[in-house]
């Protein structure tokens, strides 16, 4: 493929994918980032991950494929994705990172295109060669992986306006990073649940006290009840704010 | 008169209540359910191959009740033989446990109540003066009775070897009657604790299992003795010891390992030492193969082996150490976990492997390559459950479990699937896959979880040449055997289309040749263009 640095936004890529070290610099001065093109990629990234799980062939197939579940997947891909974006832009603006959120989740995007293909030669190659061929298999993934890694090292590097070291110790930090927002996560979807079963407990107290009502009337009757609470809430503190500023209109008059 | 309609509903109901009863009898039918497990090592429903013949109790041999029995062992002309270890007796105070004979059908034939040392005399004399300070032992390995009897091996001239765990002795004897009619053992010798630098001056001798090669050499198993069993020649010589366990490769182990590397020799000797877990119980092939077992919750390395005569692990050799005997793993049922406890193993017929899990009551039925066949067996107080398994044997088809609790013997027997799979895997284990694949396709009709029945019905089609057939069988139960059918479909694949594969691959490379020549000359055209409308701008501002 010839590139001209006018080229259209999906082309840039695979431009970078040549170029690791000159590609994110050309992108960066370009101006060429598109979210959408990033997107795309996450995605494609994911569904071969689903494909490479249910279609690698028999012989290389280490996954417990007998009972399919999508779960792993999502977290393995999009939720590791999505983290280590926030995770770096969190903490590369506190540290004279350069690179906005757009532009990171963009680089990080077009470093995994390596990866992508090489999962995608994989599926094919695991369903044409035997055991004692499995070389093959293991350079490719091997392969990609690093270049992926190089790619994702110069791409960090290029949108902060870092120096290698930096960078590298920067990226370790940032999957410490991950591991707190993901206990985060975990905690407050915890903290949901305890909200949701204590609402339901109200919920099904009420039912066993109001036997003759309908479950839906009760439940429009509790969520009448947060509303008039919530309206007497409000009407109370906007009443108090208006006194407040009543006395600091006396104090100011006086 | 009764009308028609009427004696239709009352012939209706007596249909009804034959079809009612029969699925009584059926439903009543084991205690415990069948289940085996796949390639995922799921545990999956199968088929009972196993079910209750009988149970027999002491009253049934009609020699009263037995007292916690702890080993039964089948000699080779077919008797019984049961060591009846808490038995005690009114009339000498001195006798603690019996060896009880029986036929195969458990018609009593004696029971081993004393021992007769007229034979070894002589044997006995030496003790006396050997042991003259120490007159307890040597009342001990002279002892007329038994204590406590925990283990019984009959070889094949029907010698019995009694491992005497109190008395600290193995006798072997004869069995005679005397003229009361109560049967009595002619000793012919006596293992006692051997005198040696090799056995540690601190080590008990207390025998709990023993066994006799076809050389007439004597494995003694010990509880308190981790280098694995004590060997004795014929002659009553001490040769050593035999087939020890490995240690288990755990966090500790492995951290003694790299403190030894610092520590001074001082230090090392104050550490604790890191041993393997004792065998527990063995049993002999006849091709004289010792598999050994270790009762242990939490060691998973050796829990079974197949030793050959120089004490080396053919498990291992063959690359089955990743096999995992018993239940697949740690379990989690009912409120409580448990894994297997292998207690007692026993090689049957054609070398099919039985082992009887302590812990669960069940015994798991291997053939001699390791594939598990049939688990039955369990806890509880039915018939065909147990309290506190001790030994397992087997004799043709049938198999036979002790249990010390109950005090019972019971007999399981092959059911038709289990005489089905049996027939499979014997033809299958000897090559002829061809032959075995009629049984195993009837094995699949009865229970499609078999997972060896696929196994089985892949070699055979494998062995034809149908590659895609056995491609669909080994599909998720069998990635060598897979790897086989696979090599050879794709050969075919590629033989038989040869013509196409080549003329897409010449036609792709040609077709990539001319489109990039036709797009180089378009882009050279291009840039000769450009060149000129360049020099024609330029002219005049050149020099």
């Amino acid at each position: 493929m010839r590139f001209n640095l006018d080229m259209p936004k999906w082309k840039w890529p695979f431009y970078i994918m040549v170029h690791p070290f000159e590609g994110f610099e050309d992108l960066r001065w370009k101006k060429a980032y598109s979210m959408r093109v990033a997107l795309v990629i996450v995605a494609l990234f994911f569904i071969v991950s689903v494909c490479e799980q249910l279609m690698t062939g028999f012989l290389f197939n280490r996954n417990y494929v007998k009972i399919f579940n999508i779960v792993p997947i999502i977290v393995q891909t999009l939720v590791v994705f999505f983290t280590w974006v926030i995770g770096n832009w969190a903490l590369c603006t506190l540290f004279d990172g350069e690179g906005t959120m757009k532009n990171i989740c963009v680089n990080t995007a077009y470093a995994l295109v390596p990866m992508l293909i090489g999962k995608v030669i994989n599926i094919i190659l695991s369903n044409c060669l035997q055991n004692s061929e499995s070389a093959f298999i293991v350079f490719v993934s091997y392969l990609t992986i690093l270049w992926t890694a190089i790619l994702l090292i110069s791409g960090m590097r290029t949108v902060h306006q870092y120096s290698i070291p930096k960078t590298l110790l920067f990226m370790l930090i940032t999957i410490f990073a991950m591991v707190v927002i993901i206990i985060l996560l975990v905690l407050l979807v915890s903290l949901f649940q305890q909200v949701y079963v204590f609402v339901y407990s109200i919920y099904t107290e009420l039912l066993y006290r109001f036997s003759s009502l309908e479950p839906t009337t009760l439940v429009l009757i509790m969520i009448g009840a947060v509303v008039l609470v919530a309206a007497i809430v409000i009407t109370a503190y906007t009443l108090y704010e208006k006194h407040q500023l009543k006395k600091e209109m006396k104090k100011l008059k006086s | 008169m009764p009308s028609i309609k009427r004696i239709a509903a009352r012939a209706a109901a007596a249909v009804m209540a034959a079809v009612m009863l029969g699925t009584c009898v059926a439903y009543a039918d084991e205690p415990y359910d069948g289940y085996n497990y796949d390639w995922w090592e799921d545990p999956v429903p199968s088929q009972n191959g196993y079910v209750v013949d009988k149970v027999i109790t002491g009253a049934d041999i009609g020699i009263g009740s037995l007292n916690e029995p702890s080993d039964m062992f089948i000699s080779d002309s077919e008797e019984i033989y049961i060591a009846d270890t808490a038995y005690k007796s009114t009339l000498t105070p001195n006798l603690k446990g019996r060896i009880v004979i029986t036929d195969k059908n458990f018609k009593l034939k004696t029971s081993v109540e004393y021992l007769d040392f007229s034979d070894v005399q002589d044997w006995v004399n030496m003790k006396k003066e050997e042991l003259a300070e120490n007159v307890a032992e040597y009342q001990k390995c002279t002892d007329l009775y038994f204590d406590g009897p925990t283990g019984v091996f009959v070889d094949n001239d029907d010698v019995v070897y009694v491992a005497d765990t109190a008395n600290d002795r193995v006798v072997a004897f004869s069995v005679e009657v005397d003229d009361s009619g109560i049967g009595y053992g002619k000793v012919i010798r006596v293992f006692t604790r051997p005198d040696s630098d090799v056995y540690d001056a601190k080590t008990t001798f207390n025998p709990s299992k023993v066994l006799v090669d076809a050389a007439g050499n004597v494995y003694i198993c010990i509880k308190s003795i981790t280098k694995g069993a004590v060997v004795f020649s014929k002659d009553g010589e001490f040769n050593g010891y035999f087939g020890a366990n490995r240690v288990e490769a755990t966090a500790d182990v492995l951290m003694n390992a790299f403190w030894k590397l610092i520590f001074t020799r001082e230090q090392v000797k104050k550490m604790q030492r890191s041993v393997p877990v004792e065998i527990s119980n063995f049993d002999i092939d006849e091709d004289n193969f010792i598999y050994t077992v270790t009762e242990s919750k939490t060691v998973e390395t050796d829990v079974i082996k197949k030793l050959n005569s120089a004490g080396t692990n053919i498990f291992i050799n063959l690359g089955y150490s990743d096999y995992t005997f018993g239940d697949a793993l740690t379990k989690y049922y009912r409120g409580q976990t448990y894994s297997s406890q292998i207690t007692d193993v026993d090689i049957g017929e054609g070398g099919t492997i039985n082992l009887l899990d302590l812990k669960t009551g069940r015994v798991f039925q291997y053939d001699n390559e390791c594939n598990l066949l049939f688990i039955f067996g369990g806890k509880g107080s039915q018939k065909g459950t147990f309290t506190t398994v001790n030994a397992v044997e087997s004799l043709g088809t049938k198999v036979y479990v002790l249990d010390g609790r109950k005090a019972s013997v019971t007999v399981f027997r092959q059911t038709e699937f289990g005489d089905l799979v049996h027939e499979a895997i014997t033809l299958f284990n000897s090559g002829k896959y061809e032959e075995a694949r009629g049984p195993w396709q009837e094995v699949l009709r009865r229970d499609s979880n078999y997972w060896l029945a696929y196994i089985g019905l892949g070699n055979a089609y494998l062995n034809e040449g149908d590659f895609e057939t056995a491609m669909e069988y080994f599909l998720y139960n069998s990635r060598s055997g897979y790897n086989d059918a696979f090599k050879g479909w794709r050969m075919n694949f590629i033989r038989d289309n040869f013509t196409v594969i080549a003329i897409i691959i010449v036609g792709s490379l040609v077709l990539v040749y001319v489109v990039a020549s036709l797009r180089g000359k378009a882009k050279a055209k291009k840039r000769a263009e450009a060149e000129r409308l360049f020099k024609a701008q330029n002219k005049g501002r050149e020099d």
